[in-house]
C-alpha cells in the first residue's frame, strides 16, 4: 500500500503526467478531437435554433389579418423602391465595366451573398461572436466578410460541416482597414471591451488631426476597401469621440456600433466567387 | 467506469447546451453566464478519481471546442479543480447538497479567474474589462447557486439509472472507481 502522502499527491502527479502527455499529442490529432467535439454539439444547437424560428412562426400565426395585409402592403412598397435601385445600380455596373474597359483597369474581387440564420449567440468579456447555420455544404470559407442590413458584422473564423462561427466586429480581436464618410485616409478600427447593459463599442487609431467629433455630431466609419478582405463603404459604426494620441500625430478615438448586432437573427456572408479569387 | 463516463459526459453535454442557450438570450445585455465549476464539483465531491477525471476532462474539452482559445485550456482547469476537491473532500460533508454548491461557487470563481488572466485581450483598457468580467462573474455565481441542486439531482438520478450507487461509491476506496 502507498504511503499516505504519496497516496494524496496521486491527483496532482496524474494532472502532470496528463499534462506531459497532452503536450506530446500531435497538432493533427488535437484538431480532429476539437472538431469531433463541437460537430458532436453541432447538431443539439441547431435544432434549438430550428426550435426557436418554430416558435417565431406560431407567434407570427396569431397576428391577425389586418396586420399581414398592412405588412404586405409596406414590403411591396419596399420591393417597388428596390426594384428602381437595381435599376440604377445595372446601369452603374455597366458603366464602370465600360471605364474599366477603357482603362485597363484590374477588374475588383465579386462575393457571393449566402444569407445565414444565427443559431448562438456567444459575447462574453474575453469574445463575441455567433454561430450561422451554414457551412462547408454552403461553400463558406473562412475570413469571409459577413453583413446585415446595417452594415458589418464580422468575419468568418471557423467553417464546420453544416454551420460557421462568425468573429463580431465587436470582438477585441478585429481589425478592419476604415475610413470617415467622405475621407479616403485609413484608420485602423479595433473591437473594444463591450459594457454590460450598454451596446457594443470599439476603438479606432491612427485617425488624422484634422477630423473633429462629438458624441452629437457623429461621423459614420466605413470600410476602406483595403486589405481585400470588406467591400468598400460598409458601415461599421459611428465615430464619436477623438483625442490626440500620445505621439502627436494622429487621434485615436471610440467607436458607437449598432445595437442591433447584439439581437441579430440572420446575416449575410460574402464569399469571394473562385473566379475572382483565382485572378 | 466507462458507462458512468459518458452518462456524467452526456450530462454535461445537456448542460452546456443549456447554458448556450441562456447566453444567446443574455448577449441582448452583452451578458454571459460561465458555469464551469459546476461540471466539476459534482463528480469531485461524490465519485471516484478516475471517474470523476475523465468526465471533468471530457467537460472541459467540450466546451474548448466552441471557444477560439487552446484547445484542452479548460479541460486542464477542470482536472486542476478535480484533483483540489478530492484531495480536500475528505475535511466536509460532501453528501450535503448545499456543500455541493458551496464547492461549486468556489471553483467556479477560482476557474474564472484563472481564464480571465488566460483570455484577457492585453491591448485593452485593463479597467474596463475588469468591470465586464467582474459583472460576467456576478451573474455566473448567481445563475450557478440557482441551478446547481438541479444539475446535481440530474447527474444523481442518471448514474442511480444506470445502477451506480452514490453512497457505495463514497464508502469504496479513494482511487477505486
Amino acid at each position: 500500500m502507498l504511503p499516505q502522502r504519496f497516496d494524496q499527491a496521486k491527483p496532482f502527479l496524474t494532472l502532470g503526467i496528463a499534462l506531459l502527455a497532452w503536450l506530446l499529442i500531435p497538432t493533427a490529432v488535437k484538431r480532429m478531437a476539437r472538431t469531433s467535439f463541437f460537430e458532436l454539439q453541432a447538431p443539439l444547437q441547431t435544432t434549438a435554433s430550428y426550435v426557436r424560428d418554430l416558435q417565431d412562426f406560431w407567434s407570427l400565426k396569431t397576428r391577425s389579418k389586418n396586420e399581414l395585409i398592412e405588412a404586405g402592403r409596406d414590403l411591396a412598397r419596399l420591393n417597388a423602391a428596390y426594384e428602381a435601385r437595381l435599376q440604377q445600380d445595372a446601369a452603374l455596373r455597366a458603366e464602370l465595366e465600360r471605364l474599366e474597359r477603357i482603362l485597363k483597369l484590374p477588374t475588383p474581387p465579386g462575393y457571393r451573398a449566402e444569407p445565414a440564420r444565427v443559431v448562438l449567440r456567444d459575447f462574453s468579456s474575453w469574445w463575441q461572436r455567433l454561430v450561422i447555420r451554414k457551412g462547408h455544404n454552403y461553400g463558406l470559407v473562412e475570413g469571409a466578410p459577413v453583413i446585415y442590413a446595417g452594415g458589418v458584422v464580422g468575419r468568418v473564423r471557423e467553417v464546420h460541416a453544416y454551420t460557421a462561427v462568425v468573429e463580431l466586429v465587436s470582438s477585441p480581436g478585429v481589425r478592419i482597414a476604415a475610413t470617415t464618410e467622405g475621407d479616403t485616409r485609413p484608420i485602423s478600427y479595433q473591437g473594444g471591451v463591450n459594457p454590460t447593459y450598454g451596446p457594443a463599442v470599439g476603438t479606432v487609431e491612427y485617425v488624422p488631426l484634422d477630423i473633429f467629433v462629438t458624441p452629437s455630431a457623429p461621423r459614420r466609419l466605413v470600410t476602406s476597401g483595403l486589405g481585400g478582405v470588406f467591400p468598400p463603404n460598409l458601415t461599421i459604426g459611428f465615430l464619436i469621440r477623438v483625442e490626440p494620441s500620445s505621439d502627436g500625430l494622429f487621434k485615436s478615438g471610440d467607436v458607437r456600433l449598432d445595437p442591433a448586432l447584439s439581437a441579430l437573427n440572420e446575416v449575410t456572408v460574402l464569399v469571394p466567387e473562385p473566379a475572382a479569387s483565382a485572378r | 467506469m466507462k458507462r458512468r463516463v459518458l452518462i456524467l459526459t452526456a450530462a454535461s453535454l445537456l448542460l452546456v447546451l443549456l447554458v448556450g442557450q441562456l447566453n444567446h438570450y443574455l448577449a441582448l445585455w452583452q451578458m454571459h453566464v460561465w458555469c464551469g465549476g459546476l461540471f466539476v464539483a459534482f463528480v469531485a465531491l461524490r465519485l471516484g478519481y478516475r471517474t470523476g477525471a475523465a468526465s471533468v476532462f471530457a467537460a472541459g474539452l467540450l466546451l474548448d471546442a466552441g471557444v477560439p482559445a487552446a484547445f484542452g485550456t479548460q479541460g486542464f482547469l477542470f482536472l486542476a479543480a478535480h484533483a483540489v476537491i478530492f484531495t480536500v473532500r475528505a475535511r466536509a460533508p460532501r453528501d450535503e447538497t448545499i456543500i455541493g454548491v458551496m464547492v461549486a461557487l468556489f471553483a467556479n470563481l477560482g476557474l474564472f479567474l484563472a481564464l480571465c488572466f488566460l483570455r484577457m485581450d492585453s491591448t485593452m483598457d485593463p479597467a474596463q474589462s475588469w468591470m465586464r468580467a467582474f459583472a460576467d462573474l456576478l451573474i455566473s455565481q448567481i445563475v450557478l447557486a440557482l441551478i446547481a441542486p438541479w444539475f446535481f439531482a440530474v447527474q444523481t438520478r442518471l448514474l442511480e439509472a444506470n445502477g451506480t450507487s452514490l453512497r457505495a461509491t463514497t464508502r469504496t476506496s479513494r482511487f477505486a472507481l
